[in-house]
């Protein structure tokens, strides 16, 4: 009986002191929690107004010079790797970096009349994957110094044009960035090449940035309903890839060929039978609005074409003449907007349907087999075939309850007249005859957070064929938040599973990443 | 805790307190429609059931504006006249923002042309066809960064009951270089990063709903500048930015010849219930009650109420006068607040440098289509001073008067926000996050 009296003590003894501390607990961190909300208001309150560039450069800038206007930014985003992975193929995985880059980026417009502009974009680039981590595996900055640093002047001025307007015309001459298109990806975005180092993990997103703008003449008439936009590109830009030992190099690359690149051969400006031209027509008719283009352009990736043989230490090697070769493209594109009512769950439903199709003619494709009997044989062939391809989407966006939105967009890639050991193909499909991607894209803003924060989702899975069958996944998940008017974050998560080594998305099952990006723009 | 902390708890206790006196109107402005005077009962008509317009049924058969004495429903076509953005051509800088309550601002200026494709006015609207575009709004951003040289394309459509389309909306990105046509806004659906939704922007059709006369009132204020903001520079036409004393900023403008001698504003209060037959399933907003200028049947205050009942939403306003040729009707929303209560968001929305506008027909047909996006062309610059520069310099959370046709109105705040209502009422600016230190 005492023993319980002792015992009973003991537990209210206990019970006291637990509520003590727990009350404690929850007092400290109620407290804690207020301080570190008023902390955290403190900082967006700070922030709200943190503004550098617009207060010390653009408003003395354009106070002194009213007809200008000057904005830029800085960003940094960097991706790390989950795992080092080690010898992949011809890729030396030791580092754990896949980017560190850092960007600077002008403008300035001048309105020099009514209708008359001049605008200059200047931006540098700085990656410090190659200096700032241990490691040996990447080095592909000796070769190409742009890898790591813009450093000269093609690179670093960035666009530089003049423009004039009429009601009924817009004429702009001079290095610019012409985006054709509508949907997540390239499909008739086909004028300007591109930088690639981040090959498989470049969005749509990152083409502004990405995109090489060229020299060209632009003039665009208006009339009624139509628009008639004529191009006349002078200088080429070829499309960027990732060498041998940068971070995104493809491990399937080899690591060394005793094959020969004897000559290259790129299209000249100062030869008028190297330009590109182009026409695209566009109409609106009510909810549908529709266009075609046509380009006569360079590919923008070069083919080896066989120009000969040669004995190696008794071993007959292949030499190559490294060259872009001429592609006609054919495009369409239209979109169709309309609201379904009555929709169980959701109601009302605001759609938009998008379709942009590409027909490429003459498409030059390295041909394994015709390289294997100029190798073995010492047949005469140029190794390679003349394919046509076609690259095609249907999107439907749907804007959901709770700011959601939703997107399906089911793209293909087809090689016609393929057949086996054709290499890839500008527009057709990925090692294979077909490719389909499905995109999937989810993105919504978080109420909790007033919309400061919000996340998407984005699904690239890869089916191919007649041969290769499922070709692996790529995931994206991002986090964005707004610190303030000018100051922005992203957070990534980059996935990489399925499919085989050799496969589109496959070859980079070791390259899942985190990443993260932080921007100021004024 | 601290002592700092304690005091701070004490003196919002003590605010709590002594809330009800500020919670409610110093004395009784408002009057149910039972005590209307014989003089107000002249200009209102109770008629339930009045004829039918014979080419479209479901609007009243008396000629637009109609004459007094005036039906509940009369008045509801009346207000449908003063939407947020004009129905009248005009170029204008829209400059808003949004407010947290932990003091983190967001804000944008957007360089708007509007155009009509029909006749201006609520009338115009009314009598266009059904699934057709009614207007086009060209936007280009100038504010923030990210955004600068970002555009937009806006075609509202006259809608009804099978054609319930409210517009097409285009965008084009700078950065992505694109036009892509995007789906319409839900329309009960707040903006991303904002209080408004597409129908505070766009306007009610109002046919979508049953109104009801609940009596009158007099307001003496709406939109309320904070102490720390005594200046407003203003971009007004033939002066060029000017800075204002945010104290003369009135509800109807400088020169409206109804303010009472105590400076207040007669209002009727409207009682608006959405139709189920018309709104969108699970349309969120179950009811508004509106506060009309009695004279112009101008919207100086607007509440929203949800599903349950309480509100959720009270949009203010200052009114402009900016258009001569429309006469009474060319009163025009010259500043907006609208507090969305659960979220305690406060968002605003300027019109700077607002200006009636003809284009030719040259520059409709170019200005006004999707494609004059992709030309990058400011038209024509209409620059703003308008930003708010701090986040206490924001405007404050309107007053609920929870006394008024409490019958109607279910005004409850969560102890939170309360808290920091009635801070603000104290400081005489917004006080920011829990504890409200700063």
């Amino acid at each position: 009986m005492r023993g319980e009296t002792v015992s009973k003590k003991n537990k209210t003894k206990l019970l006291v002191l637990t509520s003590f501390f727990f009350g404690i607990c929850l007092i400290s961190n109620e407290v804690f929690s207020n301080t570190f909300k008023d902390n955290l208001s403190k900082i967006d309150r700070k922030l709200a107004t943190f503004d550098p560039g617009g207060k010390y450069l653009k408003q003395p800038f354009e106070k002194k010079i009213p007809k200008a206007q000057i904005s830029g930014f800085l960003k940094n985003w960097s991706d790390f790797l989950l795992e080092e992975n080690g010898v992949i193929g011809s890729h030396n995985q030791n580092n754990r970096f896949l980017q560190l880059q850092n960007l600077a980026e002008v403008e300035v417009d001048y309105n020099i009349a009514q209708g008359i502009d001049v605008k200059a974009i200047a931006h540098m680039l700085y990656d410090g994957v190659y200096d700032w981590q241990g490691g040996t595996g990447l080095s592909a900055d000796s070769s190409d110094r742009s890898a790591e640093l813009y450093h000269d002047g093609e690179r670093v001025l960035r666009e530089l044009y003049i423009s004039y307007r009429k009601s009924w015309l817009d004429f702009r001459i001079g290095k610019q960035q012409l985006a054709w298109g509508k949907m997540d990806g390239q499909f008739i975005d086909i004028v300007n090449g591109m930088d690639r180092r981040e090959f498989v993990q470049l969005e749509s997103d990152d083409y502004e940035i990405r995109r090489l703008p060229t020299w060209m003449a632009n003039s665009t008439f208006y009339f009624g309903k139509n628009t008639l936009q004529l191009l006349y590109v002078f200088d080429f830009e070829q499309d960027r890839l990732p060498g041998l030992h940068s971070p995104w190099a493809s491990p399937l690359l080899p690591a060394s060929s005793s094959d020969l690149i004897t000559r290259s051969k790129r299209p000249q400006a100062n030869n008028f039978s190297d330009h590109e031209y182009g026409i695209r027509l566009d109409r609106t008719s009510g909810a549908l609005s529709y266009g075609f283009v046509y380009m006569y352009a360079w590919d923008k990736n070069p083919i080896n074409k066989i120009i000969g043989t040669t004995f190696v230490n008794g071993d007959r090697v292949l030499n190559f003449e490294s060259r872009h070769e001429r592609i006609h493209h054919l495009g369409f594109t239209a979109d169709y907007a309309t609201t379904f009512s009555g929709i169980p769950l959701v109601g009302s439903l605001p759609t938009v349907f998008r379709v942009e199709a590409l027909y490429s003619n003459g498409v030059r494709v390295t041909d394994a087999r015709k390289q294997r009997a100029a190798r073995n044989s010492g047949i005469f062939s140029d190794g390679i075939s003349r394919h046509d391809t076609v690259r095609a989407a249907v999107a439907i966006e749907l804007a959901l309850p709770q700011r959601t939105t939703f997107m399906f967009q089911p793209s293909w890639y087809q090689t016609l007249n393929h057949k086996e050991g054709l290499g890839p193909a500008f527009g057709g499909g990925l090692s294979d005859e077909w490719s389909f991607i499905p995109v999937l894209y989810l993105t919504r803003p978080f109420a909790f957070s007033k919309d400061r924060m919000s996340a998407d989702l984005t699904l690239y899975p890869v089916i191919s064929g007649s041969d290769t069958g499922w070709g692996g996944i790529k995931t994206k998940f991002g986090i964005n938040y707004k610190f303030s008017n000018f100051i922005k974050g992203r957070l990534t998560l980059n996935r990489y599973d399925g499919g085989s080594d050799s496969d589109f998305y496959g070859q980079y099952n070791n390259w899942d990443n985190i990443g993260w990006e932080l921007s100021y723009e004024f | 805790m601290n002592f700092r902390r304690l005091s701070v708890n004490g003196l919002l206790i003590t605010l709590l307190i002594s809330a009800k006196a500020s919670f409610s109107e110093p004395q009784k402005t408002w009057k149910a429609l039972i005590d209307l005077s014989p003089q107000e009962l002249e200009l209102y008509d109770p008629s339930l059931n009045t004829p039918r317009d014979a080419s479209i049924p479901y609007i009243p058969a008396e000629k637009y504006p109609f004459s007094a004495p005036y039906t509940a429903e009369e008045m509801g076509y009346r207000y449908a006249e003063f939407p947020h953005i004009n129905r009248w051509a005009n170029t204008m800088n829209d400059v808003f923002g949004v407010v947290t309550p932990s003091g983190y601002i967001n804000q944008g200026a957007w360089i708007t042309y509007t155009s009509l494709e029909g006749e201006p006015g609520f009338e115009g609207y009314m009598r266009h066809k059904p699934g057709e575009i009614y207007a086009k709004w060209m936007i280009w951003q100038t504010f923030p960064p990210d955004g600068q040289g970002g555009q937009q394309f806006w075609t509202p459509y006259r809608s009804d009951k099978n054609f319930r389309t409210k517009l097409d909306f285009y965008i084009y990105s700078k950065g992505l270089r694109r036009i892509r046509r995007m789906p319409e806004p839900r329309r009960d659906q707040r903006f991303p990063d904002n209080a408004q939704t597409i129908d505070d922007v766009m306007g009610r059709d109002p046919w979508e709903f049953k109104w009801e006369v609940l009596g009158t009132d007099v307001l003496y204020e709406t939109v309320r500048f904070p102490n720390t903001r005594p200046n407003m520079v203003l971009n007004l036409d033939g002066e060029g930015f000017t800075a204002k004393p945010t104290e003369s900023l009135k509800m109807m403008g400088e020169n409206f010849e109804h303010y009472r001698p105590d400076g207040g504003v007669d209002c009727w209060v409207l009682k608006a219930t959405a139709d189920p037959e018309w709104v969108p399933d699970g349309y969120a907003e179950k009811y508004l009650v509106i506060w009309l200028e009695k004279n112009t049947f101008y919207p100086l205050r607007t509440e929203k109420y949800g599903l349950d009942d309480r509100l959720i939403m009270v949009d203010e306003r200052l009114a402009r006068f900016e258009n001569a040729a429309r006469k009474e009707l060319g009163y025009s929303a010259y500043l907006s607040v609208y507090w969305n209560l659960d979220h305690d968001l406060i968002s605003y929305s300027f019109h700077d440098g607002l200006k009636p506008r003809v284009w030719t027909k040259e520059e409709k047909q170019s200005i006004f289509t999707a494609e004059f996006m992709r030309r990058e062309w400011m038209y024509e610059m209409v620059k703003t001073q308008a930003l708010v520069e701090k986040p206490d310099q924001f405007f404050l959370r309107s007053k609920l008067y929870p006394n008024k046709f409490p019958e109607h109105r279910n005004v409850v705040l969560s102890a939170e926000i309360q808290k920091r209502y009635q801070a603000q009422e104290a400081a005489g600016k917004l006080i920011f996050e829990s504890t409200g230190t700063e």
